[in-house]
């Protein structure tokens, strides 16, 4: 299971849980799960999120793969100028 | 200007050859000569010229619109309205960019776009324009942030949902976010001293001196091309296709020169309008703005207002932040509000709330502007610190050491740290011969960082060995900071050949692999790490070449400083290899692709000596040093022109830059007599200081330096005329008049 780490603006569908284990083999499988367990919540992972996987921080990042020691945040999306 | 001794680490032990040296870059010549074609130098047999109608009003209905009288005008060709345009979904991720563009059935600030006509001459084409009757109904508009989230406002954009909230009902309101950690209140429970401010600042412009143009050729065969200025010409395709509610096939988009960008060239505000002309007319079609266009209708940076409450003990340790950050969207929605609180990442901050709240006005739509909205955040934080500084009688430096973030620290939204140099970067600083030197008699001394994530994103290059061992180097990354010698020093250092033995190019949509837009400090990171990745599969493909000529295995082939290296046998070069490549199996070419992860974040640390003269308010900089890590200096010259431009306009957005609008929206200010930009003589020499802690992720070490740069000037300077006057600048632009009446109200005048 990956520890994925939720923001305020999600924890509305989570019931304030900020830290969930969640099974799955990449970060899609995490939100399709994240679903599941919470409707509402995945096109928040989706589209309006970014994704930092062991402090590294990639966009569209849904096929990168997880396991159990992998620590997952979902932050909101960047750009820049 | 000084470079600091390269502090390399173990992960990058090499002594390069190519990067860290500053050669000519490969369009500096055209570009000083004047050959550099941009868009609006080019002109197409046959071409006609735009011209845009736009509204009046801040906020009004459009009742009708009568083009009869237009279009029977000498030299008129075409007109075009909202009529003519793809009906989009709301929810569609374009939608806000193609209303924008063309308004439909209201217009949403002073500017908007209405109509456009093409004729055969730009005086005919804007006499056109003037001839088109629009019958508007006022609407009651809604100007500021106060008035947004004022009880019972009017709704500015009735398209506006807040962003994933789930509400049905239109709203002023763009995002809300909230994200912290620990606990706040315990935090401020256990300082000894707690500040609290709140802060305002204006719109500003992102002033690029090429204005916006680009010409469109639209076909018999239904496609069209484009000539654009942009920092992204693929996203100039998916753009212009979604809001003409075309497939990307049929575009094909051209990138020119730029002159300028810094984020507000990222979106687009003519070429959909162009295309549309050129396919009723049957011609090229070209649009230039003016300036007064570019100034009321594109996008400035957000107005804000941000109170923020910071905490902390005797001896420097900051407990506890929490700040609420308004961030004005303009006529649309955006995620302005919450980049800029997530720019809050700079300081060990064990109780952090952090509330982001976009809102949406009837003022022009903004875009982004360097490192996007982290100036204004770092107005307010940098702001508290060094008054805690100042209250704690502590350097302004050592709290900032003493709260730094280093790797493995938490970002505001909770992920984090990788391998970062702020510690070093505030150390480059602290033993700056500038810093060390006493404070001029009457001046003030102001100290502030900045910080900005950077970004990866998707970059394509292909690397073409020619027929004498020189080399093509093909990106899809338009240059607006020098990233053509980034990307000719990289693979001047893999394949071993001197860097004016490359050509660099940016190329067409159609030419190149799909490649992000030039934004976020990405293009030297994520695309010169695309042409990494194809000069090391190029290298591969020579070494096999080798085998072949030589009539060896290919694992008895180095390849070391350009050449293929057997033992025994003389080595064979660049130009030796190619010059048999037919007979070996074909031209030398390889591409790559990639979604780039590992973005390196960038930290600046600037200082000033600033003098105020305090009978007119004139704030004259003194003095001023930027220091910032680029993990790995490429090209040296243009991380210090990056320091130092972005250093320049920060300078400018402290302390003259504002949009002034009238009572009922329209913008007083619309031109660069009005809209006071710094020129040369209004500023010292920006001394450069590059630290180099080099970013892991990166074959080469290299960090964004794009950005990071225009974050600290606003607090360094306010800072600095605290320490000269005693007064604490909250709201920008810290203008001589402003300025005045704060030094006044201050004495109690």
């Amino acid at each position: 299971m990956a520890t994925v780490h939720l923001q305020a603006d999600h924890r509305r569908f989570t019931g304030g849980e900020k830290v969930l284990a969640v099974n799955g083999d990449t970060v899609g499988d995490l939100i399709r799960e994240l679903e599941r367990r919470y409707p509402g919540l995945g096109p928040l992972l989706t589209d309006g999120a970014s994704v930092a996987i062991n402090g590294e921080l990639i966009s569209n990042g849904v096929f990168e793969k997880v396991d159990e020691s992998t620590e997952v945040y979902f932050v909101a999306p960047i750009s820049g100028g | 200007m000084t470079v600091t001794e390269n502090p390399r680490t173990t992960e990058h032990p090499r002594t390069y050859k190519y990067v860290g040296t500053r050669p000519v870059r490969h369009d500096g010549l055209d570009k000083v000569t004047g050959k550099a074609r941009f868009a609006a130098d080019l002109d197409m047999t046959g071409q006609l010229r735009g011209a845009f109608v736009r509204s009046p009003h801040a906020h009004a209905r459009i009742v009708s619109i009568d083009t009869s009288r237009a279009e029977a005008m000498p030299g008129v060709k075409a007109v075009v309205t909202g009529d003519d345009f793809a009906e989009l979904d709301p929810t569609h991720p374009e939608f806000d960019t193609a209303v924008n563009l063309m308004a439909r059935t209201e217009s949403l600030y002073s500017g908007h776009v209405v109509a456009a006509v093409a004729a055969v001459t730009a005086s005919q084409a804007a006499a056109a324009a003037a001839a088109v009757e629009v019958e508007y109904e006022p609407l009651p508009a809604v100007l500021t942030i106060d008035e947004a989230i004022a009880e019972g406002a009017p709704i500015a954009n009735p398209t506006n949902r807040t962003l994933f909230s789930g509400d049905t009902e239109p709203s002023n309101l763009a995002s809300v976010n909230e994200f912290g950690r620990g606990d706040v209140e315990a935090g401020f429970e256990a300082a000894d001293i707690v500040i609290e401010r709140e802060f305002r600042t204006v719109a500003v412009h992102q002033g690029y001196i090429e204005p916006h143009a680009c010409v469109a050729d639209c076909g018999q065969d239904g496609k069209a091309t484009i000539w654009a200025s942009s920092q992204g010409h693929f996203a100039v395709r998916a753009k212009t296709a979604a809001a003409l509610g075309w497939s990307t096939d049929r575009i094909k988009v051209i990138p020119a020169e730029i002159g300028g960008g810094f984020g507000g060239k990222t979106t687009i505000y003519l070429e959909p309008v162009a295309v549309l002309l050129s396919q009723k007319a049957a011609r090229p079609v070209k649009i230039v703005m003016s300036r007064e266009e570019v100034l009321r209708a594109t996008g400035p940076a957000p107005a804000t207002k941000i109170t923020a409450k910071i905490g902390a003990t005797n001896d420097g340790e900051i407990t506890t932040l929490q700040s609420t950050m308004h961030f004005d969207n303009g006529s649309t929605k955006g995620f302005s509000a919450l980049t800029g609180a997530m720019s809050v990442a700079s300081y060990k901050l064990p109780n952090l709330q952090l509330k982001a709240i976009g809102t949406v006005t009837n003022t022009a739509r903004s875009a982004a502007y360097r490192a996007p909205s982290a100036p204004q955040a770092a107005f307010a934080v940098e702001t508290l610190i060094d008054e805690l500084a100042q209250r704690l009688d502590m350097d302004p430096i050592d709290i900032r050491l003493q709260n730094a973030v280093v790797e493995g620290d938490a970002t505001a939204m909770g992920a984090p740290h990788p391998k970062i140099g702020f510690v070093e970067t505030l150390e480059a600083i602290k033993n700056s011969e500038h810093y060390n030197s006493p404070v001029p008699q009457g001046a003030g001394r102001g100290v502030a960082t900045g910080f900005w994530f950077n970004i990866g994103e998707q970059s394509s290059a292909t690397v073409n060995l020619n027929e004498d061992g020189t080399a093509t180097v093909i990106t899809g990354s338009p240059d607006i900071g020098g990233s053509r010698a980034s990307m000719a020093l990289m693979a001047a250092e893999e394949l071993g050949l001197a860097v004016d033995r490359i050509t660099p190019v940016v190329a067409d949509t159609e030419s190149v692999g799909f490649t992000d837009i030039t934004e976020g400090s990405r293009a030297t990171f994520a695309t010169g790490m695309a042409v990494v990745n194809a000069c090391r599969e190029l290298i591969e493909e020579l070494k096999q070449r080798a085998a072949t000529i030589k009539g060896v295995d290919v694992a008895e082939v180095d390849w070391v400083d350009g050449a293929a290296v057997i033992e025994g046998q003389d080595p064979l070069t660049i130009p030796e290899i190619t010059a048999k490549a037919k007979n070996s199996g074909g031209p030398l070419t390889a591409t790559a692709s990639l979604n780039a992860a590992g973005a390196g974040p960038s930290f600046a640390v600037h200082v000033a000596d600033v003098a105020v003269d305090e009978e007119t308010g004139q704030t004259t900089i003194l003095r001023y040093t930027a220091a910032q890590d680029a993990g790995t200096a490429i090209h040296p010259s243009y991380v210090e022109g990056q320091i130092q431009g972005g250093s320049v306009q920060g300078i400018g957005w402290a302390l003259n830059e504002e949009y002034i609008y009238d009572p009922d929206g329209v913008m007083e200010n619309a031109s660069f007599l009005d809209y006071r930009m710094p020129v040369a003589s209004d500023l010292p020499m920006i001394d450069a200081i590059i630290v180099e802690v080099p970013n892991p992720s990166h074959p080469y070490g290299v960090r964004g330096v794009g950005e990071t740069g225009i974050v600290p000037p606003i607090p360094t300077l306010a800072n600095a005329i605290a320490a000269a006057t005693g007064v604490r600048m909250t709201s920008l632009p810290m203008s001589p008049p402003r300025l005045l009446a704060a030094i006044s109200e201050n004495a109690g005048g």
